[in-house]
């Protein structure tokens, strides 16, 4: 993930592969939430509704599955392409500037907290704070729960012959109370805190364009300009 | 008046008359089995809720009683043809937990007779390209997934089904409820055999694969293990190909195929995330889709071009949307007449497509070869695209052409195929054993197609690929 110019002034922030799996897995978990949710409260009234538009409760049911395995299938497009950074890019997966939480992580919440209560200056923040971090985090591990129970779920038959019978209900309920935490997170959490602070009010575009400005970074990231500082040397990670 | 007042008091006797008759216990037709209470009306003459176990149940249940017995039987033509259930059979099926009636919907009538039989399609949808091809829509599902080896064209319908009789005319027992071992090929060759009766090519043949989409609604499947190696090579041809463009500086930027990679794509995003992409969308529809710089060229090369391109353009068209509607709605009529071949539409576009690339062709390569128009520099790579194309239809028709003559179509519908249908007259009156010649025929154009398919990254073809690119890429240059 080393920081390059597209323009001048402007930093690579995410990779084209990076912005694509975004795109997927955002328009995917949207249509997941809205189609689940409907799936499993069928009888409210816009469950209904929704479910008529998309051709009847099997029309609800194969949407899911499809933005299901497109949701998946673009997790796993970034886990292979992690060995690709790792093994063929030489890139590291630790230290600053990369998605590992590390102690700094756990100090700047607790410094962030304090310049909320007006007891310290703002953390200095590397490439990504500690609550995108969160943000990376909860999409990557909780798709895999989404994953695994939902697989049961679609294929009961294969998985009763060799898991007792009532796995397929506690797959279930995980399945609905995890989509509850997701929606909840990202439907509401991420967005407020990804596009509403004042640094990137009305929008950050970054995630979209790829791009950071210098400016941005010196506000919102000054660890990670003090690194890629231009002519100050290569860029760190 | 006093007659008028009998007819009350007559009423009354006659009721009192019928009252013990009336509280009389219930007669079963059929008497209950021994140390079982008496039946009541409702006991056969009521529909268990068949979704849930315990109607499945009863519902077998009641079946069975009669059906169990060695004396279940009737009478065709003299031959006494058991009607029992085989439950050794029946208990290891797939279906060992389905209620009788969901298949059998039409037997709980008077008289006891199914007129149609097992119906399969109410619960499963039909095969697609990738099992099967369309030859066997017109096939019941019975003819091979039920164990009886014998089967039969019904001339009427064109349908194949379940031969209700043997090879000797001698009716056999139909009420095999075992499942069919489709892991063997022994199923295909009830139809798939020399001197068959049914219009089946005697040759088992492979279902379309993925590289037959161009022209033929097809599976995403590889299909003949040649196909698959056809495909291979394809997919050779266009890596190399991909690699050639990136041995340029992309961006203005050397460096290793990382970077650009990276940096190409980036400005790809750039592009179609900009008012730049309505520059790109007009260049797909008026010079890529329609050609509009041939046109400008020269009308008659524009004429010839399209004649093949937008051809096959359509008939790619029509086979991904006949996927799709598969796909989507197995079941539907819709999706039954596009897989139909046979069907009056698919048979008069595919037929009317398939003449206009072959006079494309023709055109092409008489402008080439005879007339020898100015701007014409006749390659040779020019002219195997031309003859490897001209080859395809022509063995395609040839192909189809037997196929209606195999499959015994009958005229009236086989007619929409407008040039397969006289050529299969020519074919029926040449004599030849048709169900022999046609897996080899079928194997020729699928041959030439592979070839065809294999040939397009690395021939003249290729401009099917580097046009659209330089087009787009010339524009995004302006």
């Amino acid at each position: 993930m080393s920081e390059r110019e597209l323009e001048k002034g402007q930093v690579e922030r995410f990779s084209v592969l990076n912005r694509l799996l975004h795109v997927l897995v955002m328009v995917g978990f949207l249509g997941l939430g809205i189609t689940g949710f409907s799936l499993f409260f069928g009888g409210a009234w816009w469950a209904r509704a929704i479910a008529w538009c998309l051709g009847g409760a099997a029309g609800l049911a194969w949407t899911h599955r499809f933005l299901a395995v497109m949701t998946y299938a673009a997790v796993m497009a970034h886990l292979i392409w992690l060995l690709y950074y790792k093994l063929v890019l030489k890139g590291r997966l630790t230290g600053p500037g990369t998605m590992f939480p590390g102690w700094t992580d756990v100090k700047n919440v607790f410094a962030h907290l304090g310049w909320a209560l007006d007891k310290g200056p703002m953390p200095r923040f590397d490439r990504f704070t500690w609550w995108e971090k969160m943000d990376y985090w909860a999409v990557l591990l909780g798709m895999h729960t989404m994953g695994i129970t939902g697989l049961v779920l679609w294929f009961p038959e294969w998985f009763t012959q060799w898991l007792p019978g009532y796995f397929i209900n506690l797959a279930l309920l995980l399945h609905l109370f995890e989509a509850i935490i997701a929606v909840a997170i990202k439907f509401v959490v991420h967005p407020i805190v990804a596009h509403l602070r004042p640094e990137v009010w009305p929008a950050d575009t970054s995630i979209f364009t790829g791009r950071m400005s210098h400016q941005r970074i010196q506000q919102g990231h000054p660890a990670l300009w003090e690194r890629i500082k231009p002519g100050e040397g290569e860029a760190g990670s | 008046m006093k007659k008028l007042a009998l007819i009350p008091i007559l009423a009354a006797a006659l009721i009192l008359a019928a009252l013990p008759a009336l509280a009389a216990p219930v007669v079963a037709m059929d008497p209950a089995p021994d140390g079982q209470p008496a039946r009541n009306c409702l006991d056969c003459h009521h529909l268990p809720n068949l979704a849930s176990n315990e109607g499945v149940v009863a519902n077998q249940q009641l079946c069975l009683e009669c059906h169990l017995k060695e004396s279940c039987s009737r009478e065709v033509k003299g031959t006494k043809v058991p009607l029992v259930v085989n439950m050794d059979l029946f208990a290891t099926s797939r279906h060992r937990w389905v209620a009788c009636l969901q298949c059998h919907g039409d037997v709980a009538t008077s008289p006891h007779k199914s007129k149609v039989g097992a119906q399969c399609l109410s619960c499963h949808p039909i095969h697609g390209e990738a099992e099967v091809h369309s030859p066997h829509l017109s096939v019941d599902c019975a003819a091979c997934h039920h164990k009886s080896p014998f089967v039969e064209l019904d001339k009427k319908t064109g349908q194949v089904k379940l031969a209700h009789v043997n090879l000797e005319g001698k009716p056999i027992p139909l009420t095999e409820h075992g499942p069919t071992d489709l892991k063997q090929d022994q199923h295909c060759l009830r139809c798939h055999v020399t001197d068959n009766k049914v219009g089946a090519p005697e040759m088992v043949l492979p279902a379309k694969g993925m590289i037959c989409f161009p022209c033929h609604t097809a599976s995403f499947s590889i299909g003949s293990w040649w196909f698959g190696l056809a495909l291979l090579i394809f997919l050779i041809g266009v890596v190399s190909g991909g690699l050639f463009y990136m041995r340029g500086r992309v961006a203005g930027v050397e460096g290793s195929l990382h970077d650009k990679v990276s940096r190409g794509s980036d400005q790809l995003w750039k592009a179609v995330f900009s008012r730049q992409s309505w520059e790109l969308v007009k260049v797909l529809w008026f010079d890529v889709l329609w050609q509009r710089r041939v046109l400008k060229q020269s009308v008659r090369r524009w004429f010839f071009h399209s004649l093949i391109y937008l051809s096959i353009l359509a008939r790619m068209g029509l086979a991904l949307f006949t996927w799709l509607v598969y796909e989507l709605w197995p079941s539907s009529d819709l999706a039954m007449a596009l897989m139909n071949k046979n069907q009056g539409f698919v048979a008069v576009t595919n037929d009317l497509l398939g003449l206009l690339i072959l006079v494309g062709v023709v055109l092409a390569a008489l402008q080439r070869w005879v007339f020898k128009g100015e701007q014409v520099v006749a390659e040779w790579q020019d002219n195997l695209a031309l003859i490897i194309l001209g080859l395809m239809i022509v063995l395609g028709f040839v192909a189809e052409g037997a196929r209606l003559v195999v499959s015994q179509v009958p005229h009236g519908v086989a007619v929409y195929s407008f040039v397969a249908y006289p050529l299969s007259r020519l074919l029926a009156a040449t004599g030849i054993d048709w169900p022999a010649v046609y897996g080899w025929l079928w194997y020729a154009h699928g041959l030439v197609a592979a070839l065809f398919v294999a040939y397009l990254p690395f021939g003249k073809m290729r401009h099917m690929f580097t046009a659209p690119l330089s087009l787009i890429i010339n524009r995004r240059l302006q």
